[in-house]
């Protein structure tokens, strides 16, 4: 299948998309188009109208404050990876930006466009649930924790928008991910986070509904934040996703070597294959 | 006969005349040409591996926007549309000859361009809509409503060899096409009975696709002025696609012309017509506009003809010494659901001894139909796919019977006394020193620093493995070449039948032109893949350009310099003896007169010219070679291997290639190392795989199938050797396909030397880290146990 | 049917085309700019990379309506002065291509990383950066060469071109 036509509109505020979308309730939204248009170029997506989100001023950037990261929904991946603040604050999720898809996608693909898509085996998923971000939308913000729903689905309502992510700054973060030798997607990719007493760790790429946190994994590392801590403990195989590349009991070992590796690269992300 | 002295372009690295073009954007790929009025194809496609078509309805496709025609199997044929003449049982001199049972010629199923009967794999053309736009055709193909009834399919080739098996061809009592058997059987019999060991493997060296990055277009312009089609297609050969495709449409050859200019990487899988070629043509004469296909990426992946596919039971017998006394072996290739060509098959069974002296060898040659895409040569034909079988079982028989895997190699190759020699399965191998590339290569590798490598690797918790593998293979290709040489007012045109996709014959072929006629290697140019100018010749393919090609300019040389010395003797006024042609000059041997090529091009033509002379100053030769050369080498590898996750990182890569004479060793070292990239890529993440309950194939994008890429390979080290080959006047042997032949093989040999510890085990390719993992872990249950 | 315009290789254009157009079918069909090549169909091979504002992208995934305004290069658009630019002179000496067809992505991605990468650029940092580039006729060898030899500033551009 190829391309198939489509209208599109240009919205520059974020009332005129809403006004847009509700005008066209078959329509997409569109950000950076590197989740967008391959599926569309492959006839998986064939929206009549498509709503650019690009032009809408005050969707795009980084601002720092004392305790968050607040990260525009169409900032772009290579923003990310090279904004200052987020490297000194956040570095393991500057690296996590800076290893998605390749510097080519990094220039055009967006966090929002990520966020909305839930890809099971996408980076950003691990990022936003393992430090537990907000996602603010145009109309209300959901924690990470609610914002997941299962395997390209999320909490959000059709026609709804993200406008930002805004990230708590961690006391240390480290990112480890195993990526599969075709789609250069995660196989088992683990972010890891502790503020405070509140230790997070998030799994993507192997879970078979989409991103989840490793509990057990948690309580381990609250009690020990070290890569020791989780010795012997593994996730559970049987809510893995299995395919020619990896086995659910492969994909639940990489998922604990993943795990160690990203406590000992604390404020990194890994990139392993 | 050829004065090396004279050497000017020949071995040397000139940099390429095809770079200013393709570095610029100005390159002449297919899809690149584009016609006034020009609309385009889509096709229809079975999902299933095995249907019968009882019927297509395109009322819903016709009424949908743009849409111009749908075509199906039964008008193709109404329209007298013949199969696609394939050819495919290679017929050279030399070439193993393969039969159906008890000697019956082998069966080849009709290819239909679109089949009126049923679809016999997934994928597979069954009807073509036109339309305006691209984007119409593809959706207007989607409506098209094909009444499939699905039947039982079967894709695994040891299945299908069963009586049992669901059936491609009503012909045909079963699938098995080919089934014979070649060699010495008694004394091999003899050989296995008295020896001292005997060690046997059975393994699969699966199907891969070539994923050239140009995908397939096609675009076809019938005009009915002159009643002739021209089709702007890539191929393998633009002369025989000519002959093909006006074979389908059932024209005469002349009234088609073939425009193949610069194309996107071949490696075997545009050798043979694709279906989409003639149908544009078709189209294009029924609907009185130019036709254009381009397939996507996933089109490609689903119906581009696909690589390899075999399965080998060798066994070997050897004396208590190690001595190799006799080797047997039964080879099944998978063909697909058409015979498209059975290459592969017969040039593996030429080469089941690999680069040692076994004086006995049988053979057991089976080929079957699938309800798969069909399988044909990919980079170096059948010779991987052996080489992987018999280098394999050494590495085993050293490890069983306590052999060191070099030495056990080196007592038993063939020497360089011994060639010519006649291999047990009657290949007569042309020349080569084959321990001396083993040294050459263990040097080049730094073989002797492999135990500190190793410790400095565990230091960091990876094992290393090390990989060693001999190799030898074959170059036969199509037998004839024409060379036109035409002497122009400042430049000399060759025009050749080859078809190259990278190779650099634009340069390469100008090398030897300038040498042989003492010309300035930029004064020559190339002219290839229009066959309105290109009027016969071979294509490219099996490692047969340079030699049939050097050859022919060759003797098209001797021929010109000829016609030019009778030209200068009749300008000189003197007896053609007393003429000298040295360095390009034509001079009187004890004056100070000459003339120079472009001095006797600007005359040749004069009214003071004898008629018998008189004319354009070229040239046209014809040659027909059959003798089969055999490139040949050494490779190693060293793979670091993570033991907690099963990742395999290639960290060194090493090999020797007797090419024969190198022309040019830019060009033979880069393909050295692309071909390396695709047997690595077979040996590591490449695989055309098809789910077993449903026959359906899985790898359908570069999201599946994993490919070489710049962050999995290492950098190489590459070494050429120069064993002339006596066969032709150059001495060369052939530099394509060497550097894929091994690779395979030293591939899987590092890895089960770096997992020695963990055995016993299987492992078959491609080696994932997955299977990497499973190995190590149940090594370590196995050790874990035998402790407690 | 939207009108586009931007500026190709230092020209400006304006063309009006469906909505849908993506820019590499935009500088191929519309502009004849026949250099840029369409290799995948799952943004993955980067025959198709261009510069757009000075960033490498993939042009068989960004819509021409968003290089709206913006400063396109293309393989065409390389060459200086009638002299090949230095990674075309380097890809040339060194036998960077072989077919061709993924060069004109291969080059415009490699001058790029020369261009924007912060740092020194090693092997190991070449092959990873570059993995967005598929090459199936070279086996990456002498491209990684070339880059290195242009980060390097070995390069000199020496060959001409038509204009």
């Amino acid at each position: 299948m190829v391309m198939q036509p489509f209208r599109l509109l240009r919205p520059t505020s974020l009332a005129e998309a809403r006004t847009l979308r509700e005008k066209n309730d078959e329509a997409s939204f569109l950000s950076g188009g590197h989740t967008l248009l391959p599926t569309m170029k492959q006839g998986l997506a064939r929206p009549p109208v498509v709503i650019d989100l690009t032009r809408i001023d005050g969707l795009r950037g980084i601002a720092a404050s004392a305790d968050a990261i607040t990260i525009g929904a169409t900032t772009l991946h290579a923003e990310v990876a090279a904004s200052e603040a987020v490297q000194t604050k956040i570095p393991a999720l500057a690296g996590l930006a800076g290893s998605i898809g390749d510097r080519h996608v990094r220039n055009r693909g967006t966090i929002g466009g990520s966020l909305a898509n839930n890809d099971p085996a996408a980076d950003y998923p691990a990022a936003a649930l393992g430090l537990g971000a907000t996602i603010v939308t145009d109309r209300r913000e959901l924690a990470a924790d609610d914002y997941f729903v299962s395997l390209f689905e999320t909490a959000l309502e059709p026609d709804e928008i993200i406008t930002r992510i805004v990230f708590p700054i961690p006391d240390a973060a480290g990112y480890a991910k195993f990526r599969h030798p075709a789609s250069r997607y995660s196989i088992a990719g683990v972010f890891i986070s502790r503020k405070g007493k509140d230790v997070r760790v998030a799994v993507t790429g192997a879970g078979a509904r989409g991103v989840f946190r490793a509990t057990n994994f948690e309580q381990a590392l609250a009690k020990d934040f070290r890569a020791e801590a989780l010795e012997g403990l593994t996730v559970d195989p049987s809510a893995l996703l299995e395919d020619l590349i990896a086995t659910k009991e492969y994909r639940a070992h990489l998922v604990h070597v993943m795990a160690r590796r990203a406590m000992t690269h604390l404020g990194s992300a890994q990139s392993y294959k | 006969m050829l004065n090396e002295r004279a050497f000017k372009a020949v071995g040397k690295p000139l940099r390429r005349k095809e770079d200013l073009r393709l570095l610029t954007g100005k390159g002449h790929f297919t899809d690149d040409f584009n016609l006034p009025g020009q609309v385009w194809a889509a096709m229809v496609r079975s999902p299933h591996p095995h249907a019968r078509i009882n019927g297509i309805d395109k009322t819903a496709a016709l009424a949908m926007p743009g849409v111009l025609a749908v075509y199906t199997g039964a008008d193709c044929i109404a329209d007298g549309l013949k199969p696609i003449p394939h050819s495919p049982v290679p017929s050279t001199k030399y070439d193993v000859k393969l039969t159906g049972r008890g000697g019956t010629p082998v069966f080849i199923g009709a290819h239909d361009v679109l089949p009126p009967d049923k679809a016999r794999h997934v994928g597979e053309a069954v009807a073509m809509v036109v339309a305006e736009t691209r984007a119409q055709a593809y959706a207007a193909a989607e409506a098209v409503e094909v009444d499939y009834e699905p039947l039982p399919s079967v894709a695994d080739s040891r299945e299908a060899l069963s009586a049992d098996a669901p059936k491609l061809y009503d012909e045909m009592q079963d699938n098995v096409l080919v089934d014979a058997k070649f060699g010495d059987a008694e004394n091999t019999e003899k050989a296995f009975a008295r020896a001292a060991h005997v060690v046997s493997l059975q393994t699969h060296i699966g199907r891969v696709t070539g994923v050239p990055l140009e995908p397939r277009a096609s675009l076809a312009f019938y005009d009915p002025a002159d009643g002739r089609y021209t089709l702007y297609a890539g191929s393998g050969g633009a002369v025989r696609q000519k002959h093909e495709i006006a074979g389908v449409l059932d024209v005469e050859p002349e009234t088609v012309r073939i425009i193949a200019l610069d194309i996107g990487g071949n490696f075997g899988t545009r050798n043979r017509t694709f279906v989409e070629f003639p149908l544009v043509c078709y189209a294009s004469k029924k609907l009185g506009k130019p036709v254009k296909f381009r397939a996507e990426r996933s089109e490609s992946f689903l119906t581009d003809y696909q690589g390899r596919d075999l399965f080998v039971d060798i066994s070997l017998a050897l004396d208590k010494d190690g001595k190799f006394l006799a080797v047997k072996t039964a080879n099944l290739s998978n063909v697909g659901s058409r015979c498209v060509s059975l290459s592969p098959l017969s040039k593996g069974s030429g080469l089941i001894t690999g680069s040692y002296n076994i004086p006995y060898a049988t053979l057991h040659a089976q080929a079957v139909y699938t309800n798969t895409m069909p399988t044909q040569a990919y980079r170096s034909s059948g010779r991987p796919e052996v080489t992987f079988a018999i280098e394999r079982l050494i590495d085993k028989a050293a490890r069983e019977l306590d052999f060191d895997r070099l030495d056990l190699r080196r007592r038993n190759l063939v020497t360089p006394a011994q060639m010519p020699y006649p291999n047990a399965t009657g290949m007569t191998y042309d020349s080569g020193e084959y321990e001396a590339n083993m040294d050459r290569l263990l040097a080049l590798a730094d073989w002797a620093g492999v135990e500190e490598r190793r410790k400095e690797a565990r230091s960091r918790g990876k094992i290393l493995g090390v990989g060693f593998a001999n190799y030898v293979e074959s170059s036969i290709g199509s037998p004839k070449e024409r060379a036109d040489l035409i002497i122009h007012a400042k430049s000399v045109e060759l025009v050749i039948g080859t078809q190259p996709a990278g190779q650099g014959h634009e340069t390469s072929f100008a090398q030897v032109t300038a040498d042989l006629l003492g010309l300035p290697f930029e004064s020559v140019n190339v002219t290839l893949g229009d066959t309105d100018i290109v009027s016969a010749g071979g294509g490219t393919h099996s490692g047969r350009s340079m030699r049939h090609a050097s050859t022919v300019i060759a003797l098209a040389s001797g021929d010109l310099i000829s016609k030019g010395e009778k030209l200068a003797a009749h300008i000189f006024g003197v007896p053609v003896e007393e003429v000298k042609f040295e360095d390009g000059i034509f001079r009187l041997a004890d004056r100070n007169v000459s003339l120079s090529w472009f001095d006797l091009a600007g005359r040749s033509n004069g009214p003071d010219i004898p008629v018998e002379l008189r004319g354009d100053l070229k040239v046209r030769r014809d040659n027909e070679m059959h003798t089969p050369v055999f490139p040949n080498g050494a490779c190693s590898c060293e793979i670091e291997i993570d033991i907690e996750t099963g990742a395999l990182d290639i960290v060194r890569y090493a090999t020797v290639d007797d090419v024969g004479r190198c022309i040019n060793p830019l060009i033979v070292h880069g393909q050295t190392h692309g071909g390396i990239a695709q047997g690595v890529g077979q040996a590591m993440w490449e695989e055309c795989h098809i789910d077993p309950g449903s026959g359906i194939p899985t790898s359908g994008s570069l999201m599946d199938y994993g490919m070489p890429r710049f962050d999995n390979l290492p950098s190489f080290k590459t070494q050429i050797v120069e064993v002339l080959s006596p066969t032709n006047p150059f001495g060369v042997k052939a530099g394509g396909e060497g550097g894929t032949t091994p690779a395979p093989a030293v591939i899987m040999s590092a890895v089960e030397d770096g997992l020695k510890e963990f055995r016993p085990f299987e492992l078959e390719l491609p080696i994932t880290s997955l299977k990497v993992w499973t190995i190590i872990q149940q090594g370590l249950q196995r050790q874990k146990e035998a402790r407690a | 049917m939207t009108v586009v315009s931007m500026t190709v290789n230092g020209a400006p254009v304006s063309k009006d085309v469906p909505d849908e157009t993506l820019l590499a079918f935009f500088l191929r069909e519309h502009l004849g700019l026949t250099g840029t090549h369409i290799g995948c169909d799952t943004t993955q091979c980067g025959c198709c990379v261009v510069q757009l504002d000075g960033k490498s992208v993939k042009s068989c995934t960004v819509l021409a309506a968003h290089a709206e305004g913006a400063n396109v290069t293309t393989i065409e658009g390389l060459a200086k002065d009638g002299l090949l630019s230095p990674m075309q002179q380097a890809f040339r000496d060194l036998h960077g291509l072989q077919c061709g067809y993924c060069t004109p992505g291969m080059v415009m991605a490699a001058t790029n990383l020369v261009e924007t990468y912060k740092g020194e650029l090693t092997e190991a940092i070449v092959r990873e950066e570059m993995e967005g580039n598929l090459c199936r006729c070279t086996g990456y060898h002498n491209i990684v060469k070339a880059i290195l030899a242009v980060a390097r500033g070995e390069v000199t551009p020496r060959d001409r071109v038509e204009g």
